[in-house]
């Protein structure tokens, strides 16, 4: 199931586009488990719940503010001006300095805020699953509002399968498991079984 | 592999001499994660879980120390002494954990062989399964401490 | 070729313009400005630059809060009242607090940044604290494992204190693997003789900062001290007294002895003495000498494991028991001890036992 943006006519179409591809995101094509985007802060920070709702926050929050202003150094800047190749570099230096950003005023405004997601910032930077939603939204042409649901849906969605997966493993913590596996090893293998149990969402939204 | 902030922060904290002498880590370049992983392994194929080492420690600690620093017998093949130092340390994971400065000693009379830990080992063994990094100075080394406190 | 160069020059535009942003933004956003900080509701006010952690600031500021680990949120030495401007609670102080200390307002001064105008309420005595610049005068030794410093004190060059009160020393990185650090001790020497500090040490198996004192630091070589802390000391009472200490625990009963003989003391005081064996034993000229110049004082050194060929005639046995076999009924003594947790806990026991109230006991434990 592909929405592309096409170019609706009312205000109302777009919403409901930008909710079911929100809904997209998360379970359909979700980012982590269909795309395997983002795996290694997915794999090494899924340990604790706690840390994984922390990074996932700041991932939802960051996800949805940079694919926003992408889409307008994209749409405004490097489309008039025929320059869309340059456009990998440019959001690299968009998310980034973003990121950096929000960093300190996190920092100065709310230091418990910063201590629950905003030490996650920079470590989330250079998240590929980040550039990745990004590119998404430029080559499915989403239009600005849908734009803000499949950043927003990427976002939660991979916040779900780390939470989930940290879940797990707080419960398998105790258990044997044999030491060539311990760790990354068993992780990726219960991250293929989740993206099983994911395929099962396919044609739920038509 | 990325780590989240406050792993970072912890091993950090292992390898820095600000808490003891040469760090937690000592010389050891394997990541905190393998040290604990290989570790558990050696105890699992002994067959001892790291609470049953920690409580015999600790049993044995608490045995030794009413006599206040001088050697006590265990069992017929085993005496402890503990003795205390000034000071306290703190346990390097993000938590209250202050330890008195420590020191249990256990020989074996039939071997003579011996081993030590301080009160903080014996909470780094029971709560993070964590037996400190070769090269460091409270390294204890799963095989021998099995050899020494446990009978047989 | 134009359209090359344009849009090289537009791309390097673009990211030197948000490098800009960042810069500005972080010279805005990152200023504090200067701050007030109230301190015992205005018994001291200080204006400082904002932006820091609370704990440092006051250091700058010549108020020394004590800390076991510099600032790193891990041993809740720091805990400080702050009234006003401190925000909420962040998560890695929770662990440290209790909920009475949660109500009152307590925080870890190392980690609350100063960001505003605060009110803070410390203990009186941080106030009288100071930093000094010593250098080491002589060191002697004790027993095996045991030293007597003596610093003479430099910049200040005198420091007023009570007996029984200690400073902390500041241990230099002086090899790989080690941080700086400081650690408290006893102060041991005459409160007369005020410039000098002497400091009794015992030697710690892998120690920071006694490894650096044992084997590093020579005579002659500068220091850096902080103090006078700490609120053991003899009460105002003229109850006897029983002194219980071993090893570097005999630290502040040396300096008390020395007032009580300024005094010209008739206060009845019995110090026992505990050690291992007869090597841990040690000043025994010294408190012979204070037997003499103070006749309501005496000293009894209890060995626990005396061997054959030691020829010892003293008490054996521990400390405790000593004690015990002395008296029978200590209702009317006061207790005064130092020493090992251990130590402290079983002659806490004991005292209590012999009819001594549990607040008549004063104690500094090791730590």
């Amino acid at each position: 199931m592909i929405l592309l943006a096409a170019n609706t006519s009312s205000i109302g179409s777009e919403v409901w586009m930008a909710v079911v591809t929100c809904f997209a995101a998360i379970f359909t094509q979700n980012i982590l488990l269909s795309y395997f985007l983002g795996m290694c802060s997915f794999i090494s920070v899924s340990r604790e719940v706690k840390t994984a709702v922390g990074l996932g926050a700041a991932v939802v929050f960051v996800m949805t503010a940079t694919t926003i202003l992408n889409w307008m150094a994209y749409w405004w800047v490097l489309v008039p001006l025929n320059l869309e190749f340059y456009k990998y570099i440019l959001f690299i230096i968009i998310i980034a300095a973003f990121v950096q950003l929000i960093e300190m005023i996190i920092d100065r405004y709310s230091p418990a805020l910063y201590q629950n997601l905003g030490i996650f910032l920079p470590l989330i930077t250079v998240n590929c699953a980040i550039l990745g939603a990004v590119l998404w939204m430029v080559i499915r042409e989403y239009s600005l509002i849908v734009t803000v649901g499949f950043g927003f849906g990427s976002g939660v969605g991979w916040m779900m399968a780390i939470v989930a997966m940290a879940g797990i493993r707080q419960r398998i913590d105790e258990s044997k498991i044999p030491a060539g596996l311990r760790g990354p090893g068993i992780t990726l293998i219960i991250a293929g079984i989740m993206a099983l149990a994911f395929v099962g969402f396919t044609g739920v939204l038509q | 592999m990325k780590q989240s902030p406050q792993d970072k922060n912890l091993e950090r904290m292992l390898r820095s001499g600000r808490l003891v002498a040469g760090g937690f880590l000592g010389t050891d370049s394997r990541s905190l994660d393998e040290i604990i992983a290989e570790d558990a392994a050696v105890l699992h194929r002994l067959g001892y879980s790291v609470s049953d080492v920690a409580a015999r420690m600790q049993d044995l600690r608490d045995l030794a120390r009413p006599a206040l620093g001088t050697w006590i017998q265990a069992d017929e093949e085993l005496e402890v002494k503990s003795e205390d130092y000034k000071g306290i340390i703190v346990c390097p994971w993000p938590h209250e954990g202050r330890y008195e400065k420590r020191i249990t000693t256990a020989q074996r009379l039939d071997t003579g062989q011996s081993i030590s830990w301080s009160d903080l080992n014996i909470h780094l063994i029971r709560d993070h399964g964590f037996f400190e990094g070769r090269g460091a100075f409270f390294r204890i080394e799963p095989e021998e401490l099995i050899k020494v406190i446990f009978k047989g | 070729m134009m359209g090359f160069i344009f849009s090289v020059l537009l791309l390097s535009g673009i990211a030197a313009g948000l490098a800009l942003i960042l810069v500005i933004s972080e010279k805005v956003i990152q200023n504090y400005g200067s701050c007030k900080i109230t301190l015992n509701k205005g018994k001291k006010e200080l204006t400082v630059e904002g932006g820091k952690p609370l704990l440092t600031t006051l250091k700058e500021q010549k108020i020394f809060l004590p800390s076991a680990c510099g600032g790193r949120g891990t041993c809740g030495v720091c805990k400080c009242r702050v009234l006003e401007g401190a925000g909420t609670l962040l998560p890695t102080e929770t662990p440290y607090m209790n909920d009475k200390e949660r109500k009152e307002g307590i925080r870890l001064a190392c980690q609350v940044k100063v960001r505003n105008d605060m009110e803070i309420e410390i203990p009186a005595f941080l106030f009288a604290i100071q930093q000094y610049q010593a250098k080491l005068a002589a060191v002697e030794d004790l027993t095996y494992d045991m030293k007597r410093f003596r610093f003479e004190l430099l910049e200040p060059d005198r420091m007023d204190f009570i007996a029984g009160q200690y400073v902390q020393i500041t241990c230099p990185a002086y090899k790989k693997g080690v941080d700086e650090v400081s650690r408290a001790y006893s102060i041991a020497s005459d409160p007369q003789d005020n410039h000098f500090v002497e400091l009794i040490v015992r030697r710690v198996p892998n120690g920071i900062c006694t490894t650096w004192m044992f084997d590093y630091l020579k005579a002659g070589q500068s220091v850096q001290l902080t103090g006078p802390y700490g609120e053991f000391r003899m009460s105002d009472a003229q109850a006897p007294m029983i002194f219980i200490a071993g090893g570097s625990g005999m630290a502040p009963f040396v300096s008390i002895l020395h007032q009580m003989r300024h005094a010209g003391s008739t206060r009845k005081a019995d110090y026992f003495f505990g050690g291992n064996s007869v090597r841990d034993l040690c000043l025994g000229q010294q408190m012979a000498e204070f037997e003499k110049a103070i006749p309501s004082f005496k000293f009894n050194p209890v060995v626990a494991r005396p061997q054959p060929e030691d020829n010892w005639s003293g008490q054996a046995g521990l400390v405790t028991e000593a004690v015990k076999r002395q008296y029978s009924d200590l209702s009317g003594h006061e207790g005064y001890l130092c020493g090992s947790p251990g130590m402290i806990d079983a002659s806490i026991k004991v005292l209590v036992g012999l009819g001594m109230p549990q607040d008549k006991v004063y104690y500094d434990k090791f730590a």
